[in-house]
């Protein structure tokens, strides 16, 4: 299979009967057709609808407006502040689950009584659903009869408004998403130590190297590949955050948790103007690409070192 | 290597020394092992545990700390009670399988027939086409559901069942999925049965479908799952009550005016939840396959 696959031009000897256009286009018609209308479709239309102006009343396109829908959202500060905090989400996802997936995933790979545990643990957590998880997340940390401040104020620490202080909701939203998520780059993590031959690591000790040398000689070079991997997905994770932020605070207190997802919502649903909201849309779309292209960048410039 | 010696029949008292020196170099791993599954168990748990307490008691019982912030002290079934007789949430867990279905059954489907035809078939345009359907895995649904709804709206289907599953049923992950297992195939299989006269559609058939098996139970937890945990979409394209799905329902008790649901929330989040992170665990070789595979090129 290998050796097949390695001849180039590989599939010319897979020819004969499979060279089928018409079967192979009939098979993937399905597939296709639903992709380029549910999901093909929306996106250019939502595209096209940023450069056009609407009627408020029966929301028909009045006109083509060039930049006009992006220059009155930069005008708006609340679509800086959900820009701002895109980032700020992304950041902090991004700088807290990798490094602690990293760490649970060295962690369970020991394989020591407790592992099975642990990541049946955070396999569960995963599966459950955002909108259950933030539902009852927003009620440990409700401010007045919560359990987090019944914790707080049994080891006679200040009780905190968590989602309901403008400083503490965004943190408080991602420590419920990193709960939720963290269990997806772990398991990349672990399929990617798994992948690494034992014997590596294991004549690196015999050499005298300490567990923190191999760590971060071998093992961590070795796991760029899922690094890479799993931080695209969580990239991807962070920058779509929305069912916890709409459950838990609606975007409040004062803007403080509203990022691009939940403004183009807003303002698409709530307050049925197609242009801007498809502008945000788009704006969203552009950091996720540029967050993308940056990390990609990033991790490339190190390889060609 | 520790393990394996300690698992070896030896002299009683080796034996007992090393499992000694174990225990004592990796306490510290262990002890951080049981208290980050404590942390991932508990929201759940606790939620389950409150779903038997009386609304009265959730929001009176939690602060100050005591047994009862954890406990039900007096265990009561009434928000199941509640729940599966005045609030019917046996219908939206009805819709919910019904959605689930429907995304597993079309996912299954195109997916496959897609997959085989990217994996082994040759015909114009394939490559792009394929890399343009991976494509749509950078767009988040947050992203177009605006426009996705216009479409549903046109296409007469809002407030319909296949609302719920059909624009996302067909996903690039089950493709790509799907592509990899059949290209695992070894090409003999295939050939051998060409050879006896098959064409390349019996050939998927009888040949390559039967061989994929244990991808197609990671694809059908995995979109089951999904669907299931759906939460966005079907709040936005459901707005019939008696077809809407359990997730909404269930976040719709919070926001009751005046009226607490506390128990009833916690009821129905342990009934929609309990049992699909079981089957998440008891399946994970599936689960986490698929998870993993989603992520690899």
């Amino acid at each position: 299979m290998q050796a097949t696959a390695a001849k180039p031009p590989r599939e010319r000897q897979w020819t004969g009967q499979n060279s089928n256009p018409i079967l192979g286009l009939a098979m993937i018609l399905p597939a296709a057709a639903a992709l380029a209308l549910f999901q093909f479709l929306p996106l250019i239309t939502a595209v096209l609808n940023s450069l056009q102006s609407f009627s408020p009343f029966d929301q028909s396109s009045t006109g083509w407006v060039g930049l006009d829908n992006y220059a009155e959202l930069l005008a708006d500060p609340a679509f800086r502040s959900a820009l701002l905090n895109t980032f700020v989400y992304i950041a902090l996802m991004l700088g807290l689950t990798i490094p602690l997936a990293l760490v649970l995933a060295v962690l369970l790979d020991k394989r020591l009584p407790g592992s099975t545990w642990s990541r049946n643990a955070i396999i569960g957590a995963l599966a459950a659903s955002e909108a259950v998880t933030a539902l009852i997340w927003n009620q440990m940390y409700e401010p007045s009869s919560g359990l987090f401040n019944a914790i707080l104020n049994a080891v006679h620490l200040p009780t905190q408004p968590f989602l309901t202080g403008s400083s503490q909701a965004l943190i408080s939203i991602v420590i419920m998403s990193v709960w939720k998520d963290v269990g997806l780059p772990m398991l990349i993590f672990l399929a990617g130590l798994q992948a690494i031959p034992r014997e590596l690591p294991e004549a690196a000790e015999l050499d005298g190297a300490s567990e923190r040398q191999v760590f971060w000689t071998i093992t961590l070079p070795l796991l760029r590949p899922s690094i890479i991997v799993a931080l695209f997905m969580m990239t991807i994770t962070a920058t779509r955050m929305f069912t916890p932020i709409l459950i838990m605070t609606q975007g409040g207190p004062q803007g403080s948790t509203t990022n691009l997802a939940l403004y183009s919502y807003m303002l698409g649903f709530e307050f049925q103007s197609p242009g801007s909201a498809s502008a945000s849309v788009v704006c969203m779309l552009v950091v996720l690409a540029l967050v993308t292209a940056a990390q990609s960048f990033i991790l490339r410039d190190k390889e060609a070192k | 290597m520790t393990m394996a010696s300690l698992t070896l029949p030896q002299a009683g008292s080796v034996d007992r020394a090393e499992r000694r020196h174990f225990i004592a170099r990796h306490a510290g791993s262990m002890i951080l092992l049981a208290a980050i599954g404590i942390i991932f168990v508990f929201p759940i748990a606790w939620a389950a545990l409150s779903s038997f307490k009386s609304t009265n008691d959730i929001i009176t019982g939690t602060f100050p700390l005591s047994w009862s912030s954890f406990l039900p002290l007096q265990p009561t079934f009434e928000n199941y009670f509640y729940l599966f007789t005045e609030l019917n949430f046996q219908r939206n867990l009805l819709n919910t399988l019904i959605a689930a279905c429907g995304q597993v059954g079309i996912a299954v489907v195109a997916s496959s027939l897609a997959g085989y035809a990217f994996a082994r078939l040759r015909f114009p345009g394939s490559r792009v086409v394929f890399a343009l359907l991976l494509l749509t895995a950078f767009i988040p649904v947050e992203a177009i559901i605006v426009p996705l709804y216009r479409i549903m709206q046109w296409l007469g289907l809002v407030s319909t069942y296949p609302a719920l599953f059909l624009p996302f049923a067909c996903n690039p992950f089950g493709i790509f999925l799907m592509r990899q297992a059949f290209r695992d195939i070894p090409l003999e299989m295939e050939e051998a049965a060409k050879i006896d006269g098959a064409g390349p559609l019996r050939v998927f058939l009888t040949i390559a479908l039967p061989n994929v098996k244990p991808t197609l139970a990671t694809l059908v937890l995995i979109q089951f799952i999904w669907s299931w945990n759906a939460y966005l979409w079907p709040l936005v394209i459901m707005q019939d009550p008696n077809k809407q799905i359990a997730q909404v329902a269930i976040a719709n008790l919070k926001s009751i005016p005046n009226f607490p649901m506390d128990g009833p929330l916690f009821a129905a989040a342990t009934a929609v939840t309990i049992p699909l992170v079981i089957l998440s665990i008891v399946l994970q070789r599936y689960y986490v396959r698929g998870l993993v595979t989603s992520g690899m090129k």
